[in-house]
């Protein structure tokens, strides 16, 4: 094959060329599943029980220690007690007993040693789930307690990054370091030697957790040919069967997962119903009975990935004229127990560590490193949260050093069209982050408040903040990138909407309709989604890294622009006018410049049928390859980027140290807006579950390794009471060439801005910086007292 | 003691305007009575200790969290749960005002909300900004529709009273 433009990229760049008017796209509508939603009828995992009898419990015996090697285990009290079917340990397995995500590090049933106080060591089958539960505490594990090590400056040295002598967390890999990545640009010391200002500073930031509403679930059904059925709670609904398959030892074609809505994913639902799916399937293969796993809140606290803690030291210096010309920086991450997806959120952390500026001269090194903690995975950002923390606010300091307004600072930094990257990727198209941070400063009323805020006396007071960001679409250069839909118009012209892709509340999947809607010309309404299920839904790829409108988007304008073709040329024949003519405005189909000249959508669609010709298509995109040097960080990471500025405005109560953010301003480049509620809505959620992770949010080991709050009492998430009056969102549309009628990602973007943003505000309204998150009262309230701002 | 000592007790409860006589044990919750016997699964667990808002329901009322009482605490009580709200094909002018301003996202929590909702309207029919977050402080919303939240509240508090309670409805 010597094609140089595919043809379903030729496809996505002609409609981008071509058609700028549009009747949904970009228009405020109703999410198709609005309706079930708002009735309580919509059907979660749990939700499922009620359809099935006879259904048996799975019940997770978890470890007593967060380090420890097993002995021995013995399940004959837990397997005497009535009503327990079955105990399930690591020899009843008959695949593999492993679920880890990118590398194989992570047993379904723990058997030689336990890692951290989540680890599974047996499982209880039982006819209710309070006997289940009765019954595993009668499961006795024989432990050998190891050294349970939590901070990861145990295990690297953080000036060499070298590994320190410890027991090892995963002896069978020899290491404790998960990967390493870095970047090579220029001559950092060169860099500092031309710096007339340099600002260098350590930042952390904390464990965090999803906290999504419904808790993990899964059900399992047996199949009459052997196979199992899997109902779960999934982003990934394929990589779900793939793990599920491993487990069970059976090829893909015999395990089916079908993946109900979500209550929230967030990236936490990514790659745990790997493993809570393959519990409820070895359950069934065992007992031949429908089972059901269900995570309480605490289960799901300790049984699921996390957001990456970090600690990152940044040097950047500066010319007296206020450019950027060298960064340095040391980031390591601690992914727990398990990879899970670590290795990759380190990858997108190095990518994006210097922020969307123009840097010559970079030196960077990501490690990542295991220790005894929950293990961390994919969350919202992905890694970058983490860095735009340290960045930005590294951004501030070094215009406060040179006497510059920290927008002004930036705009003399940021990318724009025709730059390169840190990685010397060239940005040919679409960089609307100058237009993004112009326009949040004139929301915001930036300069008039910044001056205001200057001449503040009293114990509370006011700030304003900023802070840019970027984030790579899609997956990269982590792994094979493309996604898929089918599009099928039924006999009585209604349309089937298939799609491995997921909708956990984000509503990317409307976005999806819209864009077939608009090439096909019928109203939204007319589209069916039918639930993701590998035995119907073309595998579109992962539900992650904010490339569900991207790509699935791309995909759904190849398979919308196929059939629009085909109907294209019935019509033509019916109405006796040119292809090109014809207008589809369904319930009518008519010629351009003779509207009287029309037949009915039901007609065309009859007529089709009559002549065979099939409204079955299946549409397919595959990103452009990336390309990444790992010895010097270069290359094209991801074909394309969400830029974004955020301004947030705080009131700090110095007295006892509590920040209210009473508006937040986000300004995102998303290239075009496709489902304008679903980017309103991302924009607001992103800028909640940011404050939340700026000034709340953390998960607390004890030195034992257990999670001192592993429920939403003491994990605190932002109540209503908690957010602002306002969150303004304003929105740019660059438009990228690839990207379907232009559109970029923002849902993981829109958390990345939202901390370091009320950071630097903090700053400005009190004087004082908090380097690590969250920035709880406690901290602030100390800092102040260290600087003597506040005699209390 | 195992669970099969604890002897099934007959209880007797109104859940949207209709008796039901269901066998529970002791340890049962209202919350797995409504669920899983009664099957109203518009009623969500959460977290299991009343702290996210997810199974509240309305209980002689009072917007009670469905995990914390127990089944035989519900004994001849009047129970509202969200399938109960309106009359059949109708929506309620706070599930109306809620679409109205696009705050539909996941929707794992909305049936707590508007229960939450509900029950403030019930006994102040033209809360404030105030009122309105005092009010709904026990529902979680990890989404993020809270701002929209408010806006559905004041709009569906409006649409009551000019006496629009139900709406009619496509889908």
């Amino acid at each position: 094959m010597a094609l140089s433009t595919a043809e379903y990229v030729r496809i996505i760049e002609e409609l981008f060329e071509k058609v700028k008017k549009f009747t949904y796209v970009g228009k405020h509508m109703q999410r198709w599943d609005a309706i079930e939603k708002i009735l309580g009828k919509a059907r979660f995992t749990a939700d499922y029980a009620n359809l099935y009898r006879n259904l048996v419990y799975v019940y997770s015996v978890r470890a007593k220690y967060a380090h420890a090697k097993i002995r021995k285990i013995d399940v004959s009290e837990a397997e005497k007690v009535s009503g327990v079917l079955k105990v399930i340990t690591p020899k009843d397995i008959p695949g593999v007993n492993d679920v880890g995500y990118v590398i194989p590090d992570q047993p379904l049933l723990a058997y030689s040693k336990v890692r951290y106080i989540g680890d599974t060591v047996a499982l209880i089958v039982a006819e209710d789930p309070y006997i289940a539960e009765e019954a595993g505490e009668k499961v006795y594990v024989d432990y050998e307690p190891l050294p349970v090590i939590i901070d990861p400056l145990e295990i690297v040295d953080p000036v060499t990054l070298e590994e320190k002598k410890h027991v090892l967390i995963h002896d069978e890999r020899e290491s404790d370091i998960v990967a390493r990545y870095r970047i090579r640009t220029g001559d950092v010391k060169k860099g500092f030697e031309q710096s007339s200002v340099i600002v260098e500073n350590e930042y952390r930031t904390q464990y965090a957790e999803h906290a999504y509403m419904e808790p993990e679930a899964a059900l399992a059904i047996p199949e009459p040919d052997g196979g199992i059925t899997i109902i779960a709670s999934t982003q990934c609904p394929y990589e779900a069967r793939r793990a599920i398959s491993k487990v069970l030892g059976m090829p893909f074609n015999k395990v089916r997962v079908v993946a109900p809505p979500l209550g929230g994913g967030f990236g936490g639902k990514e790659d745990v119903a790997n493993e809570i799916g393959a519990k409820a399937a070895i359950a069934t293969l065992l007992t031949g009975r429908p089972a059901i796993a269900v995570h309480t809140r605490e289960e799901s606290i300790i049984g699921h990935s996390k957001r990456h803690p970090a600690i990152m030291w940044y040097k950047h210096g500066a010319t007296r004229d206020g450019k950027l010309v060298a960064v340095e920086a040391r980031i390591i991450l601690d992914t727990g127990a398990y990879a899970s997806l670590g290795p990759f959120v380190a990858w997108r952390a190095t990518v994006h560590s210097v922020g969307p500026y123009k840097v010559p001269n970079a030196k960077v090194d990501t490690v990542t490193v295991y220790t005894n903690g929950v293990y961390a995975g994919a969350f919202r950002g992905f890694g970058n949260p983490q860095i735009h923390f340290a960045v930005e606010q590294q951004m501030d300091l070094l215009a406060e050093e040179l006497g510059m307004d920290p927008v002004e600072f930036r705009l003399k930094n940021i990318l724009r069209n025709g730059d390169r990257t840190v990685h010397r990727q060239l940005l040919d198209h679409g960089v609307g982050l100058e237009e993004a941070l112009v326009k949040a400063a004139e929301a915001a009323d930036w300069y008039r408040k910044r001056a205001e805020y200057a001449k503040q006396t009293g114990t509370v007071r006011r700030g304003i903040g900023v802070a840019l960001l970027w984030h790579g679409n899609s997956i990269g250069a982590e792994g094979a990138d493309y996604s898929a839909v089918s599009i099928i118009i039924n006999r009585d012209g209604s349309i089937t909407f298939r799609t491995g892709l997921t909708d956990m509340g984000q509503g990317a999947i409307q976005g999806l309709i819209m864009l077939a809607a608009e090439v096909l010309g019928v109203p939204p309404e007319y589209f069916r989604v039918e639930m993701p299920d590998t035995a119907s839904v073309p595998d579109a790829g992962p539900t992650v890294a904010s490339r569900t409108t991207a790509m699935g988007g791309n995909a759904t304008l190849v398979a919308a622009y196929k059939l629009r073709k085909k109907l294209n040329e019935v019509a033509a024949d019916m109405l006796k006018c040119s292809p090109d003519d014809i207008e589809i405005k369904a319930p009518e189909v008519y010629c351009r410049g003779d509207p009287a000249r029309k037949i009915r959508w039901i007609d065309l669609i009859e007529e089709c049928f009559w002549r065979g010709v099939s409204l079955q298509e299946y549409g397919y995109y595959r990103a452009p390859k990336a390309r990444w040097d790992d010895e010097v960080g270069h290359g094209e990471p991801y074909f394309t980027y969400t830029f974004g500025a955020i301004m947030a405005e705080v009131v700090v109560d110095m007295e006892t140290g509590k920040t209210y953010v009473e508006r937040i301003v986000t300004a995102y480049d998303i290239g075009r807006v496709v489902n304008r509620v679903g980017a309103e809505l991302h924009a607001e959620g992103g800028a909640i579950q940011g404050l939340g992770y700026a000034l709340m949010e953390e998960i607390v080991h004890s030195p034992e390794g257990k999670v001192w709050n592993p429920n939403l009492y003491a994990y605190y998430i932002p109540t209503i009471l908690d957010v602002p009056k306002e969150i303004i969102s304003v929105f740019v549309e660059a438009g990228y060439i690839r990207g379907p009628f232009g559109a970029k990602g923002l849902g993981e973007p829109s958390i990345n801005g939202i901390a370091p943003a009320i950071a630097n505000a903090i700053a400005n309204a009190v004087g004082v910086r908090i380097k690590s998150l969250p920035m709880t009262p406690e901290k602030v309230y100390l800092e102040l007292k260290r600087k003597g701002l506040i005699k209390l | 003691m195992s669970t099969e000592e604890y002897p099934e007790i007959e209880i007797t409860l109104n859940v949207n305007g209709k008796d039901y006589t269901v066998k529970v044990k002791p340890y049962e919750r209202l919350l797995d009575v409504l669920r899983y016997k009664l099957g109203l699964t518009s009623v969500k667990e959460g977290c299991g200790r009343g702290e996210c808002g997810t199974c509240a329901v309305i209980m002689d009322g009072k917007l009670v969290a469905s995990c914390l009482v127990l089944a035989v605490q519900a004994r001849g009580k009047k129970i509202l749960t969200l399938e109960g709200l309106t009359p059949p094909g109708k929506l309620h002018a706070i599930q109306k005002a809620l679409l109205d301003t696009y705050a539909m996202q996941c929707g794992f929590c909305f049936p707590g909300v508007i229960m939450a909702m509900k029950s403030l309207l019930d006994r102040n029919p033209d809360p404030t900004e105030d009122e309105i977050r005092e009010a709904l402080s026990g529902n979680l919303c990890r989404c993020g529709s809270y701002l929209r939240f408010i806006k559905a509240a004041k709009l569906a508090a409006e649409y009551i009273r000019k006496g629009q309670v139900y709406f009619e409805f496509k889908g």
